[in-house]
């Protein structure tokens, strides 16, 4: 079994727990889901905050309100699952499938701007941001 | 996978350096750390310094990439299992003098 193999099989296991626990378990009243230490030192959100709980409304088919807790997130999750099926592709069954997309420089360019200006504007006190926050 | 042919035609390009972006970003979006931003900003430079034909900087910024991802990766899963850690013994211990000292 190749690396890349045992890769794999190392993330789908994890995947499909984390899957699980996430769709069992709210994060919203269960105290043993970690808090971002970014929120927990500062008390602002990071591009990050909210992902857990957007797992779980997604999970649940709630697009609209995984986008409330964090719209990185759900914004994210094509291109995270597209860059999956390239590796496993690749590595299972022989393809030879390019990931261009993420080779673009203006494509690492435009994901940096985007998640910088989330970053700020998220936790901006103005209410016509606070769709934004976590 | 991550190879593809260059546009520049001085001699053979060496292979495309891997740019970490994808799991830059899953650190950034799951270990709530801005290390995972340093990382993206590294997988950009990766692939401009390619595209610019300066193979040496996007080896070096691929390198850069992947000890940002790594440690936003390694802070993240070791902050996660300080506070389910931390959780578990406050819950166990409440629960133990609740129930020895306040029947």
């Amino acid at each position: 079994m190749s690396i890349a193999r045992i890769k794999i099989l190392l993330i789908s296991i994890a995947v499909l727990a984390l899957g699980l626990l996430y769709y069992l378990y709210n994060p919203v009243g269960h105290s043993f889901f970690p808090e971002c230490p970014f929120y927990a030192l500062t008390g602002l959100d990071c591009p990050g905050c909210g992902s857990q709980r957007a797992l779980y409304a997604l999970l649940h088919g709630h697009l609209l309100q995984a986008a409330a807790y964090n719209l990185l997130f759900v914004l994210a999750l094509p291109f995270i699952i597209y860059s999956a099926v390239i590796f496993a592709g690749n590595h299972l069954f022989g393809k030879r499938w390019n990931q261009n997309i993420f080779y673009k420089p203006w494509f690492a360019k435009v994901a940096l701007v985007f998640i910088l200006l989330f970053w700020i504007l998220r936790n901006v006190p103005f209410s016509c941001f606070h769709w934004m926050a976590a | 996978m991550e190879q593809s042919i260059p546009p520049q035609n001085t001699g053979i390009p060496p292979v495309r350096p891997k740019n970490w972006l994808v799991e830059s970003i899953l650190v950034t979006i799951f270990c709530c750390l801005p290390f995972g931003i340093a990382g993206i900003v590294f997988a950009s430079q990766v692939n401009s310094k390619y595209d610019a034909g300066d193979y040496a900087s996007a080896e070096k910024a691929s390198r850069q990439a992947k000890t940002w991802t790594l440690v936003a990766f390694i802070i993240g899963i070791a902050s996660a299992l300080i506070w389910i850690i931390i959780a578990m013994t406050t819950t166990f211990f409440s629960a133990m003098f609740n129930h020895h000292f306040y029947p």
